[in-house]
């Protein structure tokens, strides 16, 4: 920081404002990480798909899987790309102070991250290119893809230790504890099960798609079927998990940066959070819709499938709610309207988080594994027949592909604004990026909480 | 009636009084707790002006633990002091530091300005209001009393606000 | 014949290379006592033949809660259960009595290595469908072990009764106030009093060693009565090829099946194992090795890592963090998630209950046909969700309470 702050006021800064800078970097982050949780999630999708296909004989997982490593291939040129010119121009050019910061505090995890990719190149290449020959040795192959999946899960755990330590930073002469700050375990297990949804949910987007427009032909169309149900498991299967881990998550926020959770969960952001939730609610009642009726298509009637969609339509009601008819809390402070609506006030009590939301996630979850496991025992007694799969269901596999997608980038607006003015809570602003002066001993105050951010607990207004 | 018949009559009858016998008191001692009584002395805190306003200061008092049983008659307890500043008077509280969630010790944190709980991350505002986290209630606070400034509590509990 | 031959050599190895005034005694005590028979029954006897070294996870069991007893026995040698007295007297094992700190870190770590045993043999009987028609008693006694073992845990936890030991009695019996309507009765019969005191601590230390032993060690016999009752199931790899074998195969195998074969079957063909081995040597040769393996290992942890105690009991504390034993760690994690008022008790009675109850009653809810774990998604894929959750929570509470 003293060697910075001596040598930045001889740096002339980019000739661009913050506000295009700020959206700039969104922008290319956003596709960023889409790109990068695609890969991820695929690579373990990969391995077990290719694994099912030789112990289980199946041609499905054959075919899927060929397919799948062209397109992880494929992606991987694109989105490697974009992460280098995220890195190298955006980042040294626009956010230069934040990115030598971040350089010099987490250099060893940075390092290791950027050798990974060398590991990800040797993995997938071979794969890409020469795909039948390696299958000659059909475990060598699988254990190829598995050492992809290991090396791209490593390079993820590197990346998020340093996502966490900007919302919840640790002493920075302190490498384990910044390694292991408060948020890295739960955005981990988020980020690596919502990978895994998402890339799922991608397949079933791309299958869902074909579905509607061209798979005619019955043997395409059976395959296409295939691939849709295929993909959704795995994304209504791993989403299963979001709604504990992002709860506990969010209570780590609040434990380690209370300006940022009050802002998520109360404050300016908290509309955002709703359509988050409302998006978690669409992708697990459009699943279940997705399983109920998919059995159907082959003709059996499943009432408990029925029942799960129903309850799980509710719970989206519930969670849906919001909890007052303003924009935040303060607002509703400020009318002086902290009484329910029938009192004339503005708040909804059935929106309250606890314990009407709450509800909704545990029953969501519960649900959730009841449907999987309904529709994975008409799978297993061979009772669906490939291809007769309806326009609902091709809907409902879109419906929750755009969902997924939406959720991801949205929760990464959330996650990134709710720093407030900081990039590293507490220790470095954002508008220090275009226009930066180095802090004097007695200047202003980086450690204290934001100013401007005053903060107003429910359980203060009606005690 | 068979003279067989009546004798395992008999047994059944005799092995159920048996066993009432010696259930009857085992039960009595398994529930006794719920039946104790006790009386709880003042024990002397503090010079309420050695308290600053707006600081929560702990002080450890020696209380007995009402119902208690045979020995150790007091138990070291720490007591929250808190002289409040709410709506421009300054107000006198005796916080227990027993979480109301699992009963672990919370404690003032300093930075984040409020009573926070190592256990599940219960929150507490400076008079002891649950602002967050898994405690159901607010802090529960020690009856007290002051003799000119000195403050006494004894270990009997009121409901926070 | 020739299986039967070699058997009657052993048996007669007890008697045979003695001559004389011995020999004469042992007749005198076998035929009084009956030993040789006792040897035959607990001795000779089928078992299936593939996957042998996964079944050694039972007998592990038994011989890691044996040597819980034991070693709890001559802890018993110094510990006073007293509020004043308890710390101190371990105090003086780990400071002043090395091979009474010994015993006290085989007790400590072999509980732990017990809990993951205890998992281990639960899942492996779990995955292989063990549980089905006859033997469905069997699982739920081995269920209810199971919970008197996490009992057990828990309450020898406590007995130290310093800091650590004050905190997780503190927390485990104000767990109970949540219960509907008698909560504060039940927390006061734990407690022996409102609050913490020396007849919580009495309390508990009967409940250790005498209530929970008392039930556990009948119940381990009559999950060993069962096992014999019925043969062991093994695994699917010991019906491959069950489906293919036509009536005149099935009934030629079920014919040369030796005791306690053929079991009342479920599904025919899961009577008998295809391939059979025998009790003696074989089975015993490996759970004596995975026996002896995890026993060293429990010595070594004793002697390099022990048993250590934390600073004695202070109700007063303002700055300790108390962390529950790791494997209560996920039913921590419950606490922090379902916060306030009504939402406690869903996270502390209505979910580990409705757990509970489901995992008890396995046997009557899996209708599914076969013992491949991939033809019963039903059980397996729950299954899979509750494991996956323990993890999640485990490693979530360990973040939390390593970044307080």
């Amino acid at each position: 920081m003293h060697l910075l702050g001596a040598l930045a006021p001889q740096l002339t800064p980019v000739p661009i404002s913050t506000g295009v800078a700020t959206i700039l970097v969104a922008v290319i982050m956003t596709m960023h990480v889409q790109f990068a949780a695609w890969q991820q999630g695929g690579y373990i999708i990969l391995a077990v798909s290719d694994f099912m296909g030789w112990k289980r004989k199946s041609e499905h997982h054959d075919r899927f899987s060929r397919g799948l490593v062209t397109m992880l291939g494929a992606s991987f040129a694109l989105g490697g790309s974009l992460a280098i010119f995220a890195v190298v121009i955006l980042f040294t050019g626009l956010w230069s102070h934040f990115w030598v910061t971040l350089l010099r505090v987490l250099f060893w995890p940075l390092l290791a991250e950027a050798a990974a990719f060398v590991g990800e190149i040797a993995c997938l290449y071979p794969l890409y290119a020469r795909w039948e020959q390696l299958g000659r040795v059909r475990g060598l192959r699988v254990g190829l893809e598995v050492l992809l999946f290991v090396n791209a899960s490593i390079q993820m755990l590197l990346i998020n230790m340093v996502a966490s330590y900007m919302l919840t930073p640790r002493p920075a002469f302190n490498l384990p504890l910044i390694m292991f700050n408060p948020t890295m375990i739960p955005l981990e297990i988020h980020r690596f099960v919502g990978n895994i949804a998402f890339a799922g949910a991608i397949i079933a987007l791309v299958a869902g798609i074909r579905l509607l427009r061209r798979a005619k032909a019955p043997q395409l169309r059976a395959y296409v079927d295939w691939m849709g149900q295929y993909g959704l498991v795995w994304a209504i299967g791993f989403t299963i998990a979001q709604p504990l881990v992002g709860w506990e998550y969010a209570k780590e926020i609040q434990l380690h940066a209370y300006a940022s959770w009050y802002d998520m969960m109360l404050g300016g952001l908290s509309v955002a959070f709703l359509f988050q939730v409302f998006l978690l609610g669409l992708i697990f009642t459009g699943g279940i819709f997705y399983l109920w009726r998919r059995v159907r298509a082959s003709g059996f009637r499943s009432p408990a499938l029925a029942v799960c969609t129903a309850l799980s339509f509710l719970a989206w009601l519930l969670i849906s709610t919001p909890s007052s008819l303003a924009w935040s809390y303060e607002s509703v402070f400020a009318a002086n309207a902290n009484v329910p609506i029938w009192q004339g006030g503005l708040l909804i009590p059935w929106g309250a988080m606890i314990p009407w939301k709450l509800t909704a996630l545990v029953t969501f979850t519960g649900v959730a594994i009841v449907a999987i496991t309904l529709y994975l025992k008409h799978v297993s007694r061979g009772r669906l027949h490939w291809g007769d799969a309806g326009k609902s269901q091709a809907v409902a596999l879109i419906a929750v592909g755009v969902s997924i997608s939406l959720i991801m980038a949205l929760m990464g607006y959330i996650r990134e604004n709710s720093r407030g003015p900081f990039l590293i809570t507490n220790h470095m602003l954002i508008n220090q990026q275009q226009d930066f002066t180095p802090p004097s001993a007695s200047g202003p105050a980086l450690n204290g909480p934001a100013s401007g951010v005053s903060i107003i607990m429910p359980s203060d207004l009606h005690p | 009636m068979s003279r067989r018949r009546f004798m395992i009559m008999g047994i059944n009858a005799a092995g159920a009084a048996t066993g009432l016998l010696i259930a009857a008191p085992i039960v009595g001692d398994i529930l006794s707790p719920v039946f104790y009584k006790s009386k709880q002395p003042w024990v002397m805190v503090a010079d309420i002006r050695h308290v600053p306003v707006g600081v929560p200061t702990a002080y450890v008092v020696m209380l007995n633990d009402s119902g208690d049983a045979w020995q150790v008659p007091a138990v070291p307890r720490t007591v929250y002091v808190v002289k409040a500043n709410l709506s421009n008077a300054v107000q006198l509280i005796t916080l227990s530091n027993v979480c109301t969630h699992m009963q672990c010790d919370v404690h003032w944190d300093v930075n984040l300005q409020v009573f926070l709980c190592p256990c599940h991350g219960g929150l507490y505002s400076m008079i002891g209001t649950n602002i967050g986290g898994p405690p159901p209630q607010p802090l529960f606070r020690y009856q007290h009393k002051l003799v000119g400034t000195t403050l006494y509590v004894r270990n009997v509990l009121t409901e926070g606000q | 014949m020739a299986e039967e031959l070699e058997r009657s050599v052993l048996v007669g190895r007890l008697t045979r290379p003695i001559s004389g005034l011995m020999a004469t005694t042992y007749r005198w005590v076998d035929e009084r006592l009956g030993v040789t028979d006792l040897v035959h029954q607990l001795l000779y006897e089928a078992v299936p033949r593939r996957g042998a070294w996964a079944y050694s996870l039972g007998s592990a069991t038994l011989i890691l809660i044996v040597l819980q007893i034991v070693t709890g026995m001559f802890l018993l040698w110094t510990y006073v259960p007293s509020t004043t007295e308890a710390w101190l007297s371990l105090n003086f094992i780990e400071h002043h009595d090395e091979f009474a700190a010994i015993v006290r870190g085989m007790h400590l770590w072999g509980a732990y290595i017990l809990f993951v045993v205890i998992g281990l043999h639960m899942v492996r009987t779990f995955v292989s469908g063990s549980y089905k028609k006859p033997r469905e008693l069997n699982w739920i006694v081995g269920v209810v072990l199971f919970l008197l073992v996490l009992g057990l845990g828990i309450t020898g936890a406590m007995l130290p009764w310093d800091q650590a030991a004050y905190w997780t009695a503190t927390v485990v019996t104000h767990v109970v106030d949540y219960f509907p309507i008698f909560g504060t009765q039940l927390q006061e019969i734990l407690r022996g009093g409102p609050q913490m005191g020396p007849a919580t601590l009495t309390r508990f230390f009967a409940i250790h060693i005498w209530l929970l032993p008392a039930l556990l060690v009948p119940l381990i016999g009559l999950h060993l009565i069962l096992l014999r009752r019925h043969g062991e199931h093994g695994s699917w790899v010991n019906y491959e090829g069950v489906e293919e074998e036509t009536e005149a195969e099935r009934a030629e195998r079920m014919a040369r099946a030796e005791a306690p074969y053929p079991a009342l079957p479920s599904d025919p063909g899961y009577a008998v194992p295809m391939d059979l081995d025998d009790f003696f040597p074989s089975q015993v040769f490996k759970d004596a090795l995975v026996s002896f393996g995890l026993v060293l290992l429990i010595f070594i942890m004793a002697i390099v890592i022990g048993a250590p105690i934390e600073r004695a009991a202070n109700p007063a504390a303002l700055n300790y963090v108390p962390t529950p034993e790791w494997f209560f760690l996920p039913l921590d994690q419950l606490l922090v998630q379902f916060p306030q008022a009504w939402m406690i008790p869903v996270g502390v009675f209505i979910l580990p209950g409705i757990g509970t109850t489901l995992l008890i009653l396995v046997p009557f809810l899996d209708r599914t046909p076969g013992r491949q774990p991939w033809r019963r998604p039903e059980v397996m894929v729950p299954a899979l969700f509750v494991l996956l959750f323990l993890i999640f929570e485990a490693m979530l509470a360990v973040n939390r309470l390593f970044n307080l």
